[in-house]
């Protein structure tokens, strides 16, 4: 470094030779290159004149050759000044970049302080956890609740190391975005199921609201989208207070207004994330896309957090293509705003075919949805009618049906006036009869309210936020005019798939039982008592039967009896089959009694239709998480066997 | 009727009068007992015949009934109305069991006279059963309301069709259906007066009467007028118009008129129900203030005799004082200065009921039933939790015994585990804070007698259901699952019994929070959950082994083998520390004597309660 700065220093100087003469005058003998430069003097210009004439201006070094000769090295006005200067600013920089670098280490070494922290903390939690669990092995609650705690550390752990590797990934450029087909739908479906559960812990409002959709499937990172939308969702539920409100809002347009036309199929994509939460201060908001970088003060020192989510998203924002805005207050709340370009795919399904001019009830009381419900049934060729209260809906379907032209379904939303959907779903139910489509539309997630809503006799489950293909495909499943949800989504349950056998002595129980069964696609076998039952049932392949209606009191052999017997067969299905009792002796002691026998559910007599398809449906819905969705609170079984055994 | 049909009526009479007469002037203590025991035998018999009469005459008809004749349908129909009507409720359970079977028949068969009839009957069952739910503030006891009224609702509906519906008995269905539809608690009391308002348009039209003459419209209307006249309390709110105020205040006028004819006819003078709803009309119109009201119910209550056990008498001396707490509750700032009179208020009221003739009691029961929700403590008033266990003991024997020897073996419980693990119940606050070792052991063992006493105080709300001389059905046993919730909203009430609440909330919950009910409760939030444990393990060990309570569920155990199955629970339902004690022979037999000491205790507070 000192050699360049000292190289740089010599060429910037220029010699002349000076004569001076016996009567005490001088002149120029000889001049270089840089003289002539310095002076911007020509050489000629410079030989035999008045060395102090052309150099007035100059800072001038004398060297003394011998008694008449002499060396000016000449410099240019200034330039001692100019090269002293240049040195400060260059000490200068190098001073912030020693700043830099410095801050930079600090930063990492906060960060490494920091997570050291971070990750001990969870560790220690673990360890702990783990060290009471074992040593109250025998106290099942307890082991529950240190493997709850082992379970939301490990979570915690797992997000930290997932930041981190992002975070490098970013620093080393290896971060490479993975662009495929996706459903809007579902990705924010997942998202409002996924955020929902943290913020009805906090008794937070999250509101997930859907402006205009042009196109539903797009092609972008959906990964890499999600981890952009579920940080920021995420931080707006860990920054803002119990009772709080976010409020999300999803919409697209055509194209960017800064651009006039943009290249075909491109969707700009709008999310806008406003929470009331603790804020940030101006100072904090330009260093938020900074890694490491957290809010600190007495509420947020208790929220987990790295400091580089808002990092990654920036940075995942900008590979995207897209563009990230922040405002925000101070003790008021804050306001994301994410563009992003993405591109429409083409369309997988078709649109569904609903039976155009038909009625929907739609009873939904919140005023938030039913403008959208109300768009999307029009937009289908059906026409809503709509209900603010469980006892209009029911006057309505009453008269109507008197009058012989019932709506081809019943649409429940969010709340009603009066009382809740799920109550006048139950009515209904009974007051249409079972073929009757009733839909619910609701923001809880399908697993945790399933139980309830298939009791109540809910058809069919659609999500929210709301999508219209969702809405349309799932009514048109519903009313059999294909195109419709798969039964995951909640569509029309598939009783062709169950094997029954009915076992009833009575003639004209056998024939109501069998109609009702075959009407609805179920394949039914008979047999008039409970011998001939074990009979068929020995007969039968391993696990051809699904689910056994069993009478009981019958001749020959009574109920109980069979399915005891059917229990101690040594067979793979002996103990799996579904068996329930159908009986009018409906003492909770007969309910223990079938439960005893090894019956797993109680059905009433007389028979009611709709109880006979709610325990299909639930039959259906145990395959189905057998079949590979886990088991949720709120299953037939385990609700069924806490019955009964407890005290009155 | 069938023969069993009246056999079975004449079974639930018969135990009705039983539990009326419960006169023991002349029976020594042994003879006292004799007699409870027998009863209870007398008692098992016609629950066991009951079912019996059900099992065989009832049941295979409904197994078959769908291709029941119409004779058949009649006389179920007959069978249902002598279980529930106007003059007595013997079983509201089986009343609606009926109905739904035969409205299921009459949504099959597309009968709709059937339809709106069997609508209307279950709408009133199930009126019946929402009553009781009182002081149950919860989403739970909405479901059940708003099933009522959608049964109402469905078939009133049917009024758009009255030209087209030609019998006047189905008609008159549909009428009553409307009127009903105001039955019970709306979130809008405005909603409520609308559909009354509406419902008296309908029965006022003179087209609708013209085209039913036959139809009895002025008490269709007169009771319409009453149901708008209930509404006067919510008059105050903040949702109703000038317009809606207007409205009730005719009404009131109108029903209080027809009392003040209907009384002068008989040569009484107006009942005292009159005279304060007057003096309440007063004040709703702005007449007169809150305090010159307080003043008139005070005068009111005062001038009542105090030996006088008709309804109105009952209502003087219980009713109004229950509604002047009431309005001293939602105006808590004029309960200082009125501290001695609410003293003396409660003073009398107990006088009068140790002194109520046997007759009646039913009736008194539901008196002070409201006169609990409302209760104020003040600093020298009977505490609200001894107010509820002198009730039980009064009119709920069979709750008290059993809360009594629940509280006797967790005396006996508490006190040993109090001498092995003194710190045992000190994640209770007001425990923990006791630094003197027997300062801190009587307290703990207070606190478990109360536990005991006031864990199933949520099942005075339910007595005839408790009384049913038959095993439950399952949607009763549903209900009764609610004593722990609406218990606990009782004792949540006043600071004095606050600390109990959790404990009548819990004790049906498992241990490791995979069963029982209700879900809301969390044990390991709960700091009262070592009490609640405890109670709930004695609760169940005297609920399985007492003959009386097995007739509800159709278990008994021998103390013994109640305590091997409740070991066989340990850390699911039970507490494996508690579990882990009963293991223990000895502490199993001192439990054992715990219930049975406990238990002639209760039979003898009985007794000389009788005497």
């Amino acid at each position: 470094m000192e050699n360049m700065e000292s190289g740089s220093f010599r060429e910037s100087k220029g010699y002349i030779v000076v004569e001076q003469a016996p009567d005490g005058s001088r002149h120029i003998l000889y001049a270089d290159k840089a003289a002539c430069t310095v002076t911007r003097l020509a050489a000629e210009q410079l030989q035999g004149a008045d060395p102090s004439g052309v150099t007035a201006e100059l800072a001038v070094e004398r060297v003394k050759l011998d008694s008449q000769h002499e060396l000016w090295i000449l410099e240019p006005s200034g330039g001692r000044q100019q090269h002293v200067a240049e040195l400060e600013r260059m000490n200068s920089a190098l001073e912030a970049a020693l700043k830099s670098a410095e801050s930079a280490n600090r930063a990492k070494s906060s960060f490494l302080s920091s997570m050291s922290h971070d990750i001990r903390t969870p560790m220690n939690a673990i360890v702990g956890m783990t060290s009471i669990g074992l040593s109250h092995i025998d106290e099942k609650p307890r082991v529950q609740d240190c493997l709850l705690k082992i379970r939301t550390a490990s979570t915690h752990l797992m997000s930290l190391v997932n930041d981190v590797l992002d975070m490098s990934r970013i620093d080393s450029g290896r971060m490479k975005l993975n662009e495929e087909a996706f459903s809007l739908a579902e990705l924010i479906h997942d998202i409002a199921v996924m955020m929902r559960p943290q913020a009805v812990q906090k008794k937070q409002e999250l509101q997930i609201e859907i402006g205009r959709i042009y196109e539903e499937s797009l092609i972008g990172d959906s990964l890499r989208l999600r981890q952009i939308l579920v940080n920021i969702i995420g931080n707006a539920v860990k920054y803002t207070m119990d009772e709080g409100a976010i409020h999300v809002h999803f919409s697209q347009r055509r194209t960017e207004p800064a651009v006039q036309e943009e290249g075909g199929g491109v969707v700009w994509l709008d999310f806008v994330c406003e929470d009331n939460g603790i804020g940030m201060s101006r100072e904090f908001l330009e260093r938020i896309f900074i890694p490491f970088e957290r809010v600190s003060n007495a509420v947020t020192s208790k929220i987990e957090g790295t400091g580089l989510g808002m990092a990654i998203v920036k940075n995942l924002i900008d590979q995207m293509g897209g563009r990230i805005t922040v405002e925000s207050r101070e003790g008021e709340g804050s306001r994301f705003r994410v563009e992003l370009p993405l591109l429409s795919a083409p369309q997988g399904k078709q649109p569904a075919e609903l039976p155009a001019g038909q009625t929907v009830l739609v009873a939904e009381s919140w005023s938030g949805r039913i403008g959208q419900i109300m768009d999307y049934l029009q937009e289908g060729g059906l026409i809503p009618v709509h209900v603010q209260s469980g006892m209009d809906a029911v006057t309505w379907l009453t008269e109507v049906q008197y009058e012989g032209c019932m709506p081809c379904a019943m649409l429940l939303g969010q709340e009603l006036t009066d009382m809740t959907v799920l109550e006048l779903a139950s009515h209904v139910r009974q007051l249409a009869g079972r073929d009757f489509p009733i839909l619910l539309v609701s923001e809880q997630d399908w697993a945790h309210i399933e139980y309830r809503a298939v009791r109540a006799g809910v058809s069919a489950f659609v999500p929210c936020p709301l999508f219209k293909s969702r809405l349309l495909g799932t009514l048109a499943g519903l009313l059999g005019s294909g195109g419709g949800e798969e039964a995951a989504a909640g569509g029309q349950d598939d009783f062709s798939r169950l094997h029954v056998l009915l076992v009833e002595d009575n003639e004209m129980n056998q024939e109501i039982a069998m109609e009702l069964l075959s009407m609805i696609g179920v394949q039914v076998e008979v047999t008039d008592n409970g011998a001939l039952a074990v009979e068929a049932f020995q007969a039968s392949e391993e696990g051809h039967f699904d689910l056994i209606f069993m009478d009981v009191q019958m001749p020959v052999m009574n109920g109980y009896e069979a399915t005891s017997n059917i229990r101690r067969l040594q067979r793979g299905d002996a103990q799996s089959v579904w068996i329930v009792a159908m009986t009018a002796n409906a003492f909770v002691e007969d309910v223990r009694l079938s439960k005893e026998a090894g019956m797993n559910e109680h059905c009433s007599k007389p028979i009611d239709p709709e109880r006979l398809q709610e325990i299909l449906r639930g039959r259906l819905a145990v395959q189905e998480r057998s079949a590979g969705k886990q088991p949720q609170p709120g299953d037939f079984g385990d609700k069924e066997a806490g019955r009964g055994s407890t005290g009155p | 009727m069938q023969p069993y049909q009246e056999e079975y009526i004449s079974n639930l009479r018969d135990i009705a009068e039983r539990s009326v007469q419960r006169k023991q002037e002349e029976l020594s203590f042994e003879e006292f007992c004799w007699e409870i025991a027998r009863n209870e035998r007398q008692l098992e018999r016609t629950v066991r015949r009951n079912m019996e009469l059900l099992k065989e005459g009832l049941f295979p008809v409904l197994d078959h009934l769908y291709e029941a004749d119409s004779e058949q349908l009649a006389e179920l129909l007959e069978f249902a109305g002598m279980l529930m009507n106007p003059r007595e409720e013997l079983d509201v359970g089986l009343f609606c069991q009926i109905h739904r079977a035969l409205l299921s028949v009459a949504r099959f068969r597309r009968d709709r006279r059937a339809m709106i009839r069997e609508l209307y009957w279950l709408g009133i069952g199930r009126n019946s059963m929402n009553n009781k739910l009182v002081g149950l503030e919860s989403s739970k006891s909405e479901e059940y309301i708003h099933r009522m009224r959608l049964c109402f609702t469905e078939a009133a509906a049917y009024l758009k069709y009255f030209d087209e519906i030609e019998d006047a008995e189905t008609r008159g269905y549909i009428l009553r259906a409307r009127a009903n539809m105001a039955l019970g608690q709306y979130k809008s009391v405005a909603e409520r007066i609308r559909i009354i308002k509406r419902t008296l348009q309908i029965m006022q039209d003179k087209e609708y009467q013209e085209k039913a003459p036959e139809l009895p419209w002025d008490r269709y209307i007169y009771q319409t007028h009453q149901l708008m006249a209930a509404s006067i309390s919510h008059s105050k709110g903040r949702t109703m118009t000038p317009q809606d105020i207007t409205d009730i205040m005719e009404s009131v006028h109108i029903v209080l008129d027809r009392r003040m004819r209907e009384t002068a006819e008989r040569g009484e003078k107006p009942p005292v129900r009159t005279a304060f709803s007057n003096c309440a009309i007063e004040y709703y119109c702005g007449l007169d203030t809150l305090d010159g009201l307080l003043t008139k119910m005070e005068r009111l209550t005062d001038t009542v005799d105090a030996s006088d056990y008709s309804t109105d008498g009952m209502y003087g001396t219980i009713s109004i004082p229950a509604f002047y707490c009431q309005y001293l509750q939602e105006n808590p700032e004029k309960i200082p200065e009125r501290e001695g009179y609410i003293e003396e208020l409660y003073h009398r009221i107990v006088s009068y009921v140790e002194n109520f003739p046997g007759e009646g009691k039913e009736s008194l029961f539901y008196y002070l039933r409201q006169l609990s929700l409302t209760f104020i403590e003040t600093s020298n008033s009977l505490s609200y939790g001894d107010f509820i266990i002198r009730l039980q003991e009064l009119f709920t024997p069979e709750i008290f015994v059993h809360s009594y020897v629940v509280g006797k073996a967790a005396v006996e419980f508490c006190g040993i585990i109090a001498e092995e693990q003194p710190g045992f119940f000190d994640d209770i606050g007001e425990l923990r804070r006791l630094q003197e070792p027997e300062k801190k052991r009587t307290a703990i063992l207070d606190y478990a007698m109360k536990c005991g006493q006031l864990h199933d105080v949520g099942k005075m709300n339910f007595i005839s259901l408790y009384k049913t001389p038959r095993q439950w059905f399952e949607e009763e046993y549903e209900m009764a699952h609610l004593h722990t919730m609406i218990g606990a909203a009782w004792l949540e009430m006043r600071e004095s019994t606050r600390h109990y609440a959790m404990v009548a909330m819990g004790h049906h919950c498992w241990y490791d929070g995979s069963r029982g009910y209700p879900e809301t409760y969390r044990r390991l939030e709960c700091p009262y959950r070592q009490m609640v444990d405890v109670i709930g393990l004695l609760d169940w060990l005297d609920n399985v082994t007492a003959s009386s309570r097995r007739l509800y569920t159709g278990k008994e155990r021998t103390f013994d083998l109640a305590v091997k199955e409740a070991v066989s629970l340990e850390g699911r339902r039970f507490s494996p520390i508690l579990t882990a004690m009963l293991r223990d022979g000895e502490i199993a037999e001192r439990l054992a004597r715990a219930f049975a000491q406990g238990r002639q205790e209760a039979y003898l507070r009985l007794y000389r309660e009788g005497r």
